[in-house]
């Protein structure tokens, strides 16, 4: 077919070191079209050597910054590097102003150096899936290392940063609200954890208490790597080379390739969990739908499944007349039912059956007719008996922000 | 398929995202001129109405703007003029042709004498935006003409 | 004959006329509408004494000359000493820029002001350029030589020059070693350091220099203190609000930036050692002038009444001379339209009236064509024209702030105040202007207040003549082709540029550069007196601008969509 056999010829040029044609591969790979599937199980049985380093922090801070760092100095050994920007995109109209890329000045313009960005289109599953694929492109096609880069807000961006070799978690200085939740969320995925701006007194100080957490939470000191927190400043250009360091150093100790390695199947030869390993975003959404579609609390609320995965649930509902309470406003039972709902079906994403235990949620804003909510459900922590979830109900509002509404943990007990 | 629809990808088993055609469009500027209120308004209203936008500051150089159009696979470019910098888009015409990306359509906006704008259709300039294009107008001709532009990259793909 | 006037009208207490009117507006209008100014101040059909009042301003309006201002800085304003009619003139070559200024002066202009090339502001020099975009909105001054050019047959010790320049202020420092080689001592030569704020040219993304933000602050401080010593007659400080404005800042936002910028400069100065009394008489500001016609003159009047509060009360100035309000305005190019453009002399005329009445000391009055092209001789000379013609036909000089009193106009006052200094306390929560240009918030504000505007214009609610209403068959095919630089001339011009470079002695100019380090590296070192030194040594604009660049840091342009 016309389309398929031009797919394939972008993709040998590409491979032969074609820039155009690795940029139009890109697109076409993402876009999932015909003869896509095919080419995407083409790089990856070539790709293998390239070094992912993910790379995620909130807006502010000094991500950016620090990217352009590294690079100027892999750059500068002489190294082939490819960056994926990824960019939230807006609830309301799907578009996105891909910033990332500007904030990478002179280090740009190398031609060593191929920047490309993605906006996430709302959707977990499968902006994972079209990184993944991106990744494994630029390994193919030769580049040596790739850096992921995300504006860390939550969960999602842990799921990409997750696919990474080695995964540093950048966060400004300053011991408030913000930067506990900061340590909330990706304290678990951080290998390296970077104090921006480390020319300020307080990043001496808000180092010393991440590694004080780190510290408390140890979970395996059998592993071969703890993480490390570092100070580090790209205008005083300091820290830049103990950053360096690092990184090898957990490259040296971790390996690369980490990404095909965690996609592979557990060593159980249950069915089900081969069956669970073989899914794509679209499975994993189907599955998840197909609970809830059992569900008879989600069918008499209108709960409806946007997303889900491997420990992972989206769900939205819309606030009528049959939510709300005696003063009007929505009822907190429905609010809870619905992080519940996310709550379960992530606890039981695996097949295991996992029951829930133990539950509590705050109210944070008042919600009222007409407001579409949608709880997303991470899981926190699991063992063989108990799973620990974490759910955020938030309404989304205009473009590309969302009101935090309510926030949910639950813990499961697992039948084995 | 239809003549004026860009070719719509089939939902496949490696669960790609295109089942909508969200246009990849640059807002940037050229030359020596710094003012952007127009491009930003711009490049806010393509988000907006569902494009993906890649947003410069001012005082790009052509060599950056070829090589970040191919890295992106940019459909539209979007160049803003406020003085004079659009004498030189000329320039960037023939740059972007000889990198193979000839298929990528630009646009100008900003202040462009009559004159002159003629000169930048020659060149190849698609269409050229004067103040007073309502965001509507720009938001719809450009998703038009990232159409054009796929069409025009699948094309020159299915000679090779 | 004096008719008695109902007394109500002046206390404003409900009266049986007070009631018969507002019976027969409601009667006659039919469907009334809302309004509200650019700024958001809702906008009422009549004022009366009534509304000042409630605004909760006790203070009596004060006298011309007196603090608080808002009558006027100066006992005799225009009555005395007409505003200086100031057009920013740049285009092509030094001789090109020398005969239209020449003809300016010529026909009326009082004043000089220079705006060079965009290549200039840049940090480049012709050579490093393409030559299409060289001299087409400003003229191509790259060294002492080239300004000498721009101002033969001036005499810049009596005539009061305006540079338009930021960080490092290359032009000025050209124009001094000029000035020098004429044996004109410097402490006679007055004028501005016109836009020196590098804050409004980093929010506004003008950041021609690309100077970090600390660099720019360096620098600049290291100019006032200069001058100061050096130049006492010249004003190093010219605090910007024309950029906010024409980004789409509000009036209102518009004052407050500026007034947060001239307080970051103010303090920047006295952490530096300087004295109020003595910096702030120097400082100066420049502003936009938009047709929203009464709320310009309520702006002015608010800014200056503000103004003198702060020299005195923040900034601890103990002399009235501080805290006197002085600026310069031009009319809002974003006003004007491409269509029919003979409208935007209509335009012009009503935002000049505007900024007379709201008591400025310079003016500087658009062409006509400047929506589509760098304006034309004949422009130009409308431009000039309609100041002369507001002045001496329409007698706009003969009182002082004729609209005080105005019920409305002292009522939006009062308002506007209000705005102005709310705006200001957001920028003071966040820790002063520069943390806030730093950050991003001002820039998010002017984008929001951009895009309401935008909203509006294209919602029909703001109607644009010839644009979105009353649209007439323009034939732009056959608009007179615009003027550009004569392409041989600039040629010339850069050959000679290059054959000057050639013949200087490298060793003097690697000594100049090390000078530039020398003051940067120093905090007691003035990388202003080194820039003069400088251009003494036959130093480029390039030259001085990308030593400065390595030494004080390159800057990067924050973009908020």
């Amino acid at each position: 077919m016309a389309v398929s056999a031009s797919i394939d010829a972008l993709a040998t040029r590409a491979l032969a070191g074609d820039r155009r044609a690795l940029g139009r591969l890109l697109t076409l790979v993402d876009d999932g079209g015909a003869g896509s599937a095919d080419v995407v199980r083409q790089m990856a049985a070539r790709a293998g050597r390239a070094w992912v380093v993910g790379i995620t922090g909130v807006p502010g801070s000094g991500k950016s910054t620090l990217v352009d760092a590294l690079l100027g100095a892999w750059l500068a050994d002489g190294r082939t590097v490819a960056v994926i920007a990824i960019d939230p995109s807006s609830p309301v109209s799907g578009g996105a102003v891909l910033g990332d890329r500007i904030r990478m000045g002179a280090n740009a313009a190398h031609p060593n150096v191929f920047i490309r960005s993605f906006s996430a289109r709302g959707e977990l599953g499968g902006l994972s899936r079209a990184t993944l694929a991106a990744v494994d492109c630029f390994d193919a096609c030769g580049f040596e290392r790739v850096i992921v880069e995300t504006v860390g807000t939550g969960q999602s961006e842990t799921a990409i940063v997750a696919l990474a070799d080695t995964r540093v978690v950048v966060c400004p200085p300053g011991l408030g609200d913000d930067v506990q939740a900061i340590k909330a969320g990706t304290l678990e995925i951080a290998d390296i954890l970077a104090v921006s701006k480390g020319d300020l007194p307080l990043a001496a100080q808000t180092a010393a208490e991440m590694r004080e957490m780190l510290t408390l939470r140890r979970k395996n000191a059998a592993s071969a790597w703890q993480p490390r927190v570092l100070a580090v400043s790209a205008l005083a250009r300091s820290g830049i080379d103990e950053l360096l360091a690092a990184l090898d150093a957990h490259r040296e100790a971790m390996g690369v390739g980490r990404r095909r390695v965690a996609s592979a199947p557990a060593t159980s030869h249950d069915a089900a969990a081969r069956e669970i390993a073989s899914l794509d975003a679209q499975g994993w959404r189907d599955r998840i739908a197909g609970l809830a579609a059992r569900d008879g609390l989600c069918q008499a609320l209108g709960i409806s499944v946007r997303d889900g995965g491997p420990g992972r649930a989206a769900v939205a509902m819309t606030v009528g007349a049959r939510h709300l309470n005696f003063n009007g406003g929505c009822h907190g039972g429905a609010i809870f039912a619905l992080a519940d709902s996310a709550f379960g079906l992530a606890s039981n994403s695996h097949g295991p059956l996992a029951s829930g235990i133990a539950a509590h949620i705050t109210y944070q804003v008042v919600v009222r007719v007409g407001d579409t909510l949608i709880a997303r459900a991470v899981e926190v922590q699991r063992s063989k008996r108990i799973g620990v979830y974490r759910i955020d109900v938030v309404r989304p509002e205009a473009v590309g922000e969302e009101t935090a509404v309510s926030s949910f943990t639950g813990t499961v007990s697992i039948r084995a | 398929m239809n003549e004026n629809e860009a070719p719509s990808p089939q939902p496949s088993p490696a669960g790609g995202r295109g089942s909508d055609f969200r246009p990849r469009v640059l807002v940037t500027k050229i030359g020596l001129d710094g003012h952007d209120r127009g491009s930003r308004i711009v490049a806010a209203a393509c988000r907006d109405a569902g494009m993906e936008v890649i947003y410069t500051p001012p005082w790009q150089s052509i060599p950056a703007v070829v090589k970040l159009t191919m890295e992106e696979d940019v459909d539209v470019v979007g160049i803003s003029s406020l003085a004079t910098d659009h004498l030189i888009v000329p320039k960037l015409m023939t740059a972007l042709r000889e990198a193979g990306l000839g298929n990528v359509r630009v646009v100008v906006g900003g202040i462009v004498p009559d004159n002159e704008e003629k000169l930048l259709i020659e060149a190849g300039v698609r269409e050229v935006f004067h103040p007073g294009s309502t965001m509507d107008d720009i938001t719809t001709r450009i998703r038009d003409y990232a159409r054009e532009s796929r069409r025009a990259a699948a094309d020159a793909e299915v000679k090779t | 004959m004096n008719k008695p006037i109902d007394p109500t009208i002046l206390t404003g207490a409900t009266s049986p006329a007070r009631e018969r009117w507002e019976r027969d507006y409601g009667a006659d209008i039919g469907t009334d509408r809302a309004v509200e100014n650019v700024s958001g101040i809702p906008i009422q059909p009549l004022y009366t004494a009534d509304d000042r009042a409630a605004s909760g301003n006790d203070d009596a309006l004060g006298y011309p000359g007196q603090p608080d201002y808002t009558r006027g800085i100066y006992a005799t304003m225009h009555r005395g000493r007409t505003w200086t009619q100031r057009q920013l003139v740049g285009l092509g070559t030094p001789a090109d820029y020398n005969q239209r200024l020449l003809g300016l002066l010529d026909r009326g202009a009082t004043a000089v002001s220079l705006i060079p090339c965009n290549s200039v502001y840049r940090g480049y020099d012709m050579d490093s350029v393409e030559p299409e975009l060289l001299g087409t909105c400003g003229v191509v001054v790259n060294n002492a030589d080239h300004m000498d050019r721009c101002l033969e047959g001036v005499d810049v010790g009596e005539i009061s020059c305006a540079m338009n320049d930021p960080s490092p202020f290359t032009l000025l420092a050209f124009m001094l070693v000029a000035a020098e080689r004429r044996g004109i001592d410097w402490k006679r030569i007055s004028g501005t350091s016109n836009q020196s704020d590098y804050l409004s040219h980093y929010v506004a993304n003008h950041m021609f220099y690309r100077l970090s933000l600390p660099g720019a602050r360096r620098v600049l401080m290291d100019h006032i203190a200069w001058c100061r010593q050096h130049a006492p007659r010249w004003n190093p400080m010219s605090v910007v609000g024309q950029h906010t404005q024409q980004a789409g800042a509000t009036p209102a936002e518009a004052m407050a930036f500026t007034l947060s910028a001239a307080v970051q400069n103010a303090e920047d100065c006295i952490a530096r050692g300087m004295n109020p009394d003595e910096f702030l008489p120097r400082f100066t500001f420049f502003f936009d002038i938009s047709l929203s016609f009464f709320e310009e003159i309520a702006k002015f009047r608010a800014g200056r009444r503000i103004w003198a509060r702060l020299a005195k009360e923040r900034l601890g100035a103990k002399s009235e001379k501080a805290g006197r309000f002085k600026f310069h305005a031009q009319t809002s190019g974003v006003d004007l339209t491409r269509q029919q453009p003979l409208n935007n002399i209509a335009r012009v005329t009503a935002q000049a009236m505007a900024g007379i009445f709201g008591g400025l000391q310079s003016l500087h009055t658009d062409a006509y064509d400047e929506a589509y092209a760098t304006p034309s001789e004949a422009g130009a000379r409308i431009a000039v024209a309609t100041q002369n013609i507001l002045r001496e036909e329409a007698h706009l000089t003969d009182v002082i702030d004729p609209l005080g009193g105005s019920f409305y106009v002292e009522s939006l006052t009062d308002q506007m105040e209000d705005k102005i200094v709310t705006i200001m306390r957001t920028i003071d929560e966040a820790g002063g202007m520069y943390k806030a240009v730093e950050s991003g918030l001002v820039q998010r504000m002017i984008g929001a207040s951009a895009m309401r505007f935008q909203r509006k214009v294209e919602a029909g609610e703001q109607v644009v003549v010839g644009v979105n209403k009353y649209q007439a068959a323009d034939d732009f095919a056959n608009r007179p082709p615009v003027e550009r630089p004569d392409a041989a001339a600039m040629r010339r011009h850069l050959d000679a540029f290059r054959d000057a470079k050639a013949a200087r002695s490298s060793s003097a100019v690697a000594q100049a550069l090390d000078g530039l380090t020398r003051a940067a590296e120093t905090a007691r070192g003035n990388v202003f007196g080194a820039v003069v030194d400088g251009a003494r040594a036959g130093l480029t604009n390039e030259e001085i601008c990308t030593r400065l660049r390595r030494d004080l840091g390159f800057g990067q342009p924050l973009v908020i969509i």
